[in-house]
């Protein structure tokens, strides 16, 4: 985020959308969520077939024990050190890994995810990917047909459109995941350190498509960010996650002011 | 939730994506090259030739109609080996999908086989021209091909999940298939008759080898129905229709019961 743009989102102090328990309709419902890898990831041949003297799977529990709710058209940050299970979080939320215990209900609502460098079929176009991320999306052939000029204009990409993904910088890789999920609106959009994407004109352009979608309050939002400035600014509650546990959930401010001071006891 | 509706009901759902997914992965596998689309025809038709030539020619093959013979031969068994061989690995090839949106594992190995189930229609395309071309009598037998075809896409079907499962945790897979594969490959009678050439001597040898190996009896009553003008052993087509069903229900079970930890494992 531009220094520019920090000083201006701070200018513009934002109603706070956190209503009262049962007065809303939810949109995100997390029981009791324990998400873990194996870490014993690959098995050989050799240790199969030795039954008895099989290697112990080691657990690592990315989340433990995560429980909230999310009201429908709340915009909410998770925040916390690397590897404290927020992407995981996120994963499991987008329905692409499973919750060993608990459970995720999503009230039907629909889905999408964007994060960093993943997302395409290399040796295909840009326009080919974007139907078929549509179409995983959910979304029917026409309805993508039609988004489809809407799509290749917001992404700025011109001729590349019809080149081969691999083509692409990354830059303009990532500009295209960005357009797709702008454009082709789920109800729930969760977004994973990408406010950032692209270069200066980019970045102002998708932090006001952003602040479009959080006003309309037709969408939930999930955002993972380490930026203190956008969660302050586009976030209604901020969850902090640390090794695995919900440590704190509630208003961005009171929540980012409490994880700054505990990571200021940490140096 | 039972998972065969569950399998059903996603089968639909993801109907356009299968179907668009097919036709991108085959428009970008000649995407760069020269002749492009040719391919998919001259392919197939060369190893046909490479094949007569070496069997045909230098060994003196004595099957009628071998380079028909060699070449139906040559078409399922592409289709029944590449099918298996791309799904231990598909997880993690498409592991960009995968692992930012949720799809169903089996509409992977669906493309798959959509793809290559296409390679090998214009294969059968082939079939037909060079049917004409050695002048074989055509009678109602071609249409015990279906039966052999519903059997073969099931039975590749059912080893695709198992495939595609174990896969994703044992990466040794891919190797052994190889072996697996080539070693079937010769016992399966792709290049020679099991019938002719093992049954004369050690006939109770050629039935085992003939109708145990499922690819060999489909193989076998496939051309038995295009060329040879014969109707296929149906007790056995049952029992591989059978088999082939129960081996199709164990495998979606296994892979959606697992298929949320697949990401993770790679």
């Amino acid at each position: 985020m531009g220094m520019e743009m920090e000083t201006k989102a701070a200018e513009e102090k934002r109603e706070r959308y956190i209503p009262a328990p049962g007065t809303y309709e939810p949109a995100i419902t997390l029981k009791d969520v324990c998400i873990s890898y194996s870490t014993m990831q690959k098995t050989s041949v050799k240790q199969l077939f030795r039954k008895g003297n099989r290697p112990q799977k080691e657990y690592f529990e990315a989340v433990r024990g995560a429980s909230f709710e999310i009201p429908k058209g709340q915009i909410v940050g998770i925040t916390g050190k690397n590897g404290s299970g927020k992407s995981t979080l996120l994963r499991a939320v987008a329905g692409i890994f499973a919750a060993n215990e608990g459970t995720i209900d999503l009230h039907g609502h629909s889905v999408s995810l964007l994060a960093i460098g993943v997302g395409f079929q290399k040796s295909l176009t840009g326009r080919e990917n974007i139907m078929l991320s549509g179409l995983l999306l959910g979304f029917h052939e026409e309805d993508i047909r039609r988004e489809m000029p809407r799509i290749i204009k917001f992404s700025e990409l011109g001729e590349f459109i019809d080149k081969p993904v691999r083509t692409y910088s990354s830059g303009m890789y990532s500009k295209l995941a960005f357009s797709i999920t702008a454009v082709l609106e789920t109800d729930i959009m969760l977004i994973d350190e990408v406010l950032s994407v692209g270069d200066r004109h980019f970045k102002k352009k998708s932090y006001r498509r952003m602040k479009r979608m959080i006003k309309d309050r037709s969408h939930t939002v999930m955002i993972v960010s380490h930026s203190d400035a956008t969660l302050r600014s586009l976030c209604d509650t901020v969850i902090w996650m640390n090794d695995g546990i919900i440590k704190m959930i509630g208003d961005a401010d009171l929540v980012l002011d409490a994880y700054e001071d505990f990571m200021e006891g940490e140096d | 939730m039972n998972i065969y509706r569950q399998f059903f009901e996603d089968l639909k759902k993801y109907k356009s994506y299968m179907v668009y997914a097919t036709k991108s992965e085959l428009k970008s596998e000649v995407a760069d090259s020269y002749l492009n689309w040719i391919w998919w025809i001259l392919e197939p038709f060369c190893l046909m030739l490479v094949y007569t030539f070496i069997f045909g020619m230098i060994f003196n093959r004595s099957e009628n109609y071998y380079p028909l013979f060699v070449f139906i031969g040559l078409t399922i068994w592409n289709f029944f080996s590449a099918n298996v061989k791309k799904s231990a690995p598909i997880v993690r090839r498409y592991k960009s999908i995968v692992s930012r949106v949720y799809l169903p594992k089996v509409v992977l190995l669906i493309v798959q086989m959509l793809t290559t189930g296409f390679k090998m229609c214009v294969s059968l395309g082939i079939v037909v021209v060079m049917m004409f071309f050695f002048r074989v009598k055509l009678t109602y037998h071609i249409f015990f091909l279906i039966p052999g075809m519903i059997v073969l896409w099931l039975l590749t079907f059912g080893l695709m999940c198992f495939e595609m499962h174990y896969g994703v945790y044992i990466e040794d897979l891919t190797k052994v298939n190889d072996i697996v594969i080539r070693l079937i490959f010769y016992l399966t009678g792709i290049i020679f008759n099991i019938d002719q050439r093992i049954g004369k001597t050690y006939p109770q040898l050629a039935t085992v080898l003939g109708k145990c190996n499922p690819v060999a009896y489909l193989l076998s009553s496939m051309r038995n129905s295009l060329i040879y003008n014969q109707a296929p052993d149906w007790l056995w087509m049952l029992i591989w229709l059978v088999l082939s069903l129960f081996l199709c229900m164990g495998g979606v079970r296994l892979v959606y019961r697992n298929e949320n930890n697949y990401v993770k494992g790679i």
